[in-house]
Parts: C-alpha cells; sequence; structure tokens
C-alpha cells in the first residue's frame, strides 16, 4: 500500500542482539515497520518473540545491535543525553507490572509530577492543576487518592497512575507493553477503554504490545506478528484476523480461545516449542514447527512481501484468499 | 454412597485475620459426577482457589476454619487428620498448581519425583516405578522421556514443566483431577496443547476434572457445567451452554461482555463493569454483587440472595433480580 500519511514511527532493520560470551541471542531481528499518526499498532506473539526488546529497543532502553528508528523524520538511533531525553519526552512507554512500575513509598502526585518535574515545564498552581487533570483524565479523584502511596491502590488503579505519568509530557507515541496481562477481565476492559478514550482525547499514537488475540484485536488497526524475533506477517486487523496468510499466525489464531461454546477453532493445535533465539533455524525461523515447510524455507530467509494493500507476509508459500 | 464422586455441602472456609474474619469461601455446595469436567470461573479474589484447597484439605489448621461437608468418593474430608487426607491424596484426589516451577522441587531431577509418588503410594519397587514414571512421561507427551527423566526442573520450558507435574498427579490414577489455572502463564499454542492432553488422559484415566479458571475461553468449550464465583460465594451455575447463552445473573453477563473477543471488530467498546470486588471482611450484607450492579435494587442491597433454579434442571442463579430468561438465547 502506498500510504500517504506520514508515519510517526519508522523503524527499519531493527536487530538486537544480547550478547554473553562467545553466545549470541537473536533477540529482534531485521524488523520493519511503521507506525501512522493517530493509529494503533498491536505487536502480537508468544512469549521471547521479541515483542517487549522491540518495544524497549526503540526506547533505547535496550540499545539496538543496528537499524534505525525514526520518530518524526528524525533518526533518534544514535542519539544521546540531552537529544535523546528529548526525543523520550515524545514517546513513552507503559509496562507490564504496574505495581512495581511505581515506588510504593511516593505519593500519587509525586510520581506523576516527576516527569513535569524532571523537565520543569511548568510550576507551582500551574503544575498542581495539571497533575489534577491527568489524574482525573484516567478515573484517579486526585482529592482522595492524590496524597496516597502507590503501595495503597490495586493494580487496575496503579496502572491507570502509570498512564497518568506517562501522558503528563504530552507524548506523540505511547508504547503499551502488556498493560493489561496482569489484570482480572473487568478491570482489563476499564483500561483497554481508557486507552481507546485518552488516545481520542489525546491524539496519541498507540503501539500496544501484547500476547493476547482477542485485546490487541479490539485496540488496533493494524497489527503485526512477531515469531523469533522477526515479524510474520503485519496488515489491518479484521483482514489479519479473517485471512491470515502466514501459517504461524494461522496457528496462533487456532489456539486462540472465545469465550463461546460454539466457537469454532480450526482444531489444528501446533506442535513443538519455540527454538531457542540463541540457535534460530536458518532460513525462516519458523520452519522448525511449520507443517508446511519445504528445502527453501531452510535455505532462504522469507521477505517480506505484499500479498494485498496493506498486508505484508514474510513466507515463501503464504496462504492467499482467493 | 451416592452416585456422585464429589459432595460439597455448605462448605465455608474462613481465616481469622487480625483485621477480622475472613470469609474466602461463603457457603458453598455443589455436586460432581464421574467423568464430568466442571469449570470454575471467577476472577482474583472470588475464592476459587481456597474452594480448591479446601477439597483438597490442604487448608493449614491454624486460624482458618472449614464447616460444612466435603464427601469425595464417600469420604469425608472436611476435619479429616492429615493422615487420612494423605491415603487420599494422589489415589482419590490430584492437584495441578498454577505455577509448575513452584509444584516441583528444583533440585530433584523430574524423573525421582515422580517415582517417589509411585514408591510411596503404590509401594512399587525402584524398578517398576522407574519404568511407570517413563511411561507417565509419554503419555504426557515429553519427547525422548528416557534422557529427560533426568532433567532438572530448570532445564525445560514452562509447558514441559506443567507436562511433568500432570504426569506426578496421574502416577496413582487419581479419580479426581483439580487443576487449577493450569494454563496461566502459558502461551497460547502451548495452552492449546495442555488443555487438549487434559482431554485426552480424562479420557484415558476415566476420572473427573475441576478446572479452575479466570477465563471464559478455556472453560468454554472444555467443560460440560459451569459454576461462576463472585466474592467466596457461587453466583450461578449450570451447564455450559447455560452460563453462555441463557444466564440470568447479572454478573455472569457483565464477565462475559467484558471479555474481549477475537470475532469482535477492532476497537469494540468493552462492556465495563464499575468498581471492584468487595473486600471480604466487610462484606455488604445483601447481594456481594449488588454495589456494582446495574439491576440492583433496594432488596439486593439489605438480603443476601440464595441460589434458585432456573429453567433448565441443574441451573442455578443467585439473583433477586435476574435478567430475563430468553430460550432462544442471548448471545452476548
Amino acid at each position: 500500500m502506498t500510504d500517504e500519511r506520514q508515519p510517526l514511527l519508522k523503524v527499519r532493520d531493527l536487530t538486537v542482539n544480547f550478547t554473553k560470551g562467545t553466545h549470541v541471542v537473536s533477540a529482534v531481528a531485521d524488523v520493519s515497520f511503521d507506525v501512522y499518526e493517530g493509529e494503533t499498532l498491536g505487536l502480537v506473539g508468544e512469549s521471547g518473540c521479541g515483542k517487549s526488546t522491540t518495544g524497549k529497543a526503540l526506547m533505547k532502553i535496550v540499545e539496538p545491535t543496528s537499524g534505525t528508528v525514526e520518530l518524526d523524520g528524525v533518526d533518534i538511533t544514535h542519539q544521546r543525553g540531552r537529544a535523546l531525553r528529548h526525543a523520550r519526552t515524545r514517546m513513552q512507554m507503559v509496562f507490564q507490572d504496574p505495581i512495581s512500575s511505581l515506588n510504593p513509598r511516593r505519593r500519587v502526585r509525586g510520581i506523576v509530577a516527576e516527569p513535569l518535574d524532571a523537565w520543569k515545564t511548568v510550576r507551582g498552581d500551574e503544575r498542581a492543576r495539571l497533575v489534577d487533570d491527568l489524574l482525573n483524565q484516567v478515573g484517579i479523584d486526585p482529592d482522595v487518592y492524590g496524597e496516597r502511596y502507590a503501595r495503597q491502590f490495586s493494580g487496575g488503579q496503579c496502572q491507570r497512575i502509570s498512564i497518568a505519568r506517562a501522558l503528563a509530557m504530552r507524548p506523540q507515541l505511547l508504547i503499551c507493553d502488556e498493560v493489561v496481562s496482569a489484570l482480572d477481565v473487568s478491570v482489563q476492559a476499564q483500561i483497554l477503554n481508557l486507552l481507546e478514550d485518552l488516545k481520542a482525547e489525546y491524539g496519541l499514537t498507540l503501539l500496544f504490545i501484547a500476547h493476547d488475540l482477542a485485546v490487541v484485536k479490539n485496540i488496533s488497526d493494524r497489527v503485526a506478528v512477531m515469531y523469533l524475533g522477526r515479524i510474520c506477517e503485519i496488515g489491518p486487523s479484521d483482514v489479519l484476523y479473517q485471512a491470515p496468510a502466514h501459517p504461524y499466525t494461522k496457528f496462533l489464531l487456532g489456539a486462540a480461545l472465545d469465550a463461546d461454546p460454539d466457537s469454532v477453532g480450526t482444531g489444528a493445535v501446533l506442535e513443538g516449542e519455540p527454538p531457542s533465539p540463541l540457535n534460530p533455524p536458518s532460513g525462516c525461523r519458523f520452519r522448525s514447527r511449520c507443517p508446511f515447510a519445504t528445502e527453501r524455507c531452510a535455505a532462504e530467509v522469507p521477505l517480506a512481501h505484499e500479498v494485498a494493500p496493506g498486508h505484508q507476509v514474510a513466507c515463501h508459500f503464504p496462504f492467499i484468499a482467493q | 454412597m451416592s452416585d456422585h464422586l464429589l459432595e460439597v455441602k455448605d462448605l465455608r472456609t474462613t481465616f481469622r485475620t487480625v483485621a477480622g474474619a475472613v470469609p474466602a469461601v461463603g457457603g458453598v455446595s455443589f455436586d460432581l459426577g464421574s467423568n464430568e469436567t466442571l469449570g470454575i470461573v471467577g476472577e482474583s479474589g472470588s475464592g476459587k482457589t481456597v474452594l480448591a484447597r479446601t477439597i483438597m484439605g490442604l487448608q493449614p489448621r491454624t486460624n482458618v476454619e472449614v464447616t460444612g461437608s466435603v464427601l469425595l468418593n464417600g469420604h469425608e474430608v472436611v476435619g479429616a487428620s492429615e493422615r487420612v487426607m494423605r491415603s487420599m491424596w494422589a489415589t482419590e484426589v490430584a492437584m495441578v498448581f498454577q505455577d509448575p516451577m513452584t509444584s516441583l522441587n528444583p533440585v530433584m531431577r523430574i524423573g525421582r519425583q515422580i517415582d517417589e509418588t509411585l514408591r510411596v503410594r503404590l509401594g512399587m519397587d525402584r524398578r517398576a516405578a522407574h519404568a511407570r514414571a517413563l511411561e507417565l512421561l509419554t503419555m504426557v507427551g515429553i519427547p525422548s522421556a528416557a534422557s529427560r527423566y533426568r532433567a532438572y526442573p530448570t532445564e525445560l520450558s514452562g509447558g514441559m514443566r506443567q507436562r511433568v507435574v500432570i504426569a506426578t498427579a496421574l502416577a496413582c490414577s487419581p479419580k479426581l483431577l483439580i487443576a487449577d489455572e493450569p494454563t496461566t502463564g502459558l502461551d497460547v499454542t502451548i495452552q492449546a496443547q495442555i488443555l487438549n492432553l487434559l482431554d485426552t488422559l480424562k479420557q484415558q484415566f476415566s476420572m473427573s476434572v475441576i478446572l479452575i479458571t479466570h477465563d471464559l475461553g478455556v472453560v468454554a468449550t472444555r467443560a460440560t457445567r459451569i459454576i461462576v464465583m463472585y466474592a467466596g460465594q457461587i453466583a450461578e451455575m449450570g451447564d455450559t451452554r447455560d452460563i453462555f447463552y441463557h444466564h440470568r445473573m447479572p454478573y455472569t453477563r457483565a464477565l462475559l461482555e467484558s471479555s474481549p473477543k477475537v470475532s469482535n471488530a477492532s476497537h469494540t467498546r468493552l462492556a465495563v463493569i464499575a468498581g471492584r470486588p468487595p473486600n471480604l471482611s466487610t462484606m455488604p450484607p445483601g447481594c456481594a454483587f449488588a454495589p456494582r450492579c446495574a439491576y440492583a435494587t433496594e432488596q439486593c442491597h439489605v438480603e443476601r440472595p440464595t441460589l434458585r433454579e432456573a429453567a433448565q434442571p441443574g441451573h442455578r442463579f443467585a439473583c433477586w433480580n435476574p435478567l430475563p430468561d430468553s430460550s432462544e438465547g442471548t448471545r452476548p
């Protein structure tokens, strides 16, 4: 698809290797994608597929081994010091475990004001008003809860506070790493709806990293599926879920359980477990578990190619809807 | 003896804490037949795990008060001594816990952990136990069982560890297997493998299974009957299809509607249950769900509803102001 929109985030050939002695763990390998302004891109995959490492590499919490990350046309891959700190105000991250993301011995208002104080953008009354506004936005009453300690809150409330803190600098891009996976289903729904509301209110762009296929489907405009450090497939969420083109996506969706006794699973269960990223298979990384793999899959790394407008697949033999 | 494998009557498990009595399970009654899979669903703190541990006779004796009755294959569990319970564990009832790492001894080879059960409980000799352990490891789908027999738990993946825990639980062919969140923390493709394995083994060992989960998707296609728990009590129970399509209790509907679905279009607004579950030590006098319920009436706030019969046999719900019974079925 020749998208007319300018991508807010442009990731090209992002690679992250972790080295320990002579061992190299290939956590993220040649990952490329765009996130357009105002959209939600879901990044889905099983544990160890590199989705969180990708998120962290974008924020430069882990150093990318190679590749480039461009935010709004500016290459931030090699930025350091103040320039990098400034870039980070425009992209913020919310993490999985809401309770350990917050200092239990600090008061809620202090936590949310932290980024404002670090940048000294606002002071005094204006600062206090902004903090209370943020808390109201995420559904925490600042007059009742503002002076309480973080340890006094439940997981769902802590996640709300983390989101308020992430929004304090008015970022353009919010990276959500498994933000609802530690929460009960009723609380999870509250946080997902909150993110949708905040997205509309602040004109946010979201990169939503999660393992739960149903959650990702509900919140995303487009979805990227990762397996063992590589993106298998990326496309509009409705298309990708309805007609997955990569065999892995098909198996992954087949294993997802809908809360419906009449749901028709594909019945096909993926055998085995993902291989170690210490020693990934040659060629296509999914080939060792793929029932359709041929010699070509072992020899050549499949490159992402379009099978439909905006729908890219990295597979030599994709399923193509007729 | 009755024809039920398990009969639970007015079971109450109360923790005595400094902050007062906490009724974690507050009067639960149900039956379980042979070869049945019962799903117990609820959010965290709903008492599903405490219920399972009470049925297993695993509650400590200090500061915990258990009343009511649990008849397991004709044996009373409530008040039974540890010696009596030991004679039932593994042969009558066994449990698979959520976190396979903490259920296994990290410094003991996995084979020996299975052997131990066989030798202590069934009096097998070393050689017979070894052979049976290998057989069990193969049965639960562990590839190259002979070499994995000597592996330590840390050398296995989460899915493989859970398979070992299942093999240990099944070592003495129990009549009832209680699986408490057996797939939480596992990836979806591994979850599908483990759930399929449990289904196969249930047939093979002709046992009953209690599947405890927070995920309605896990029980939707696996359980024959479902109990929905809220704040330590049964909110609704019945055949799986009755729970999903003919539920009467607003909490059941709220739970179903707040779970995102793969079949939803993207940006589907999720129904939200306002507020949070009640604090068990200060339970409201009426229905525990009333403060969060959109349909609550005055009666709901003052009087606790008891389970009443719905149209379908075995379908019961605790609600003063239930949703209308839609015989054609409201699809959530």
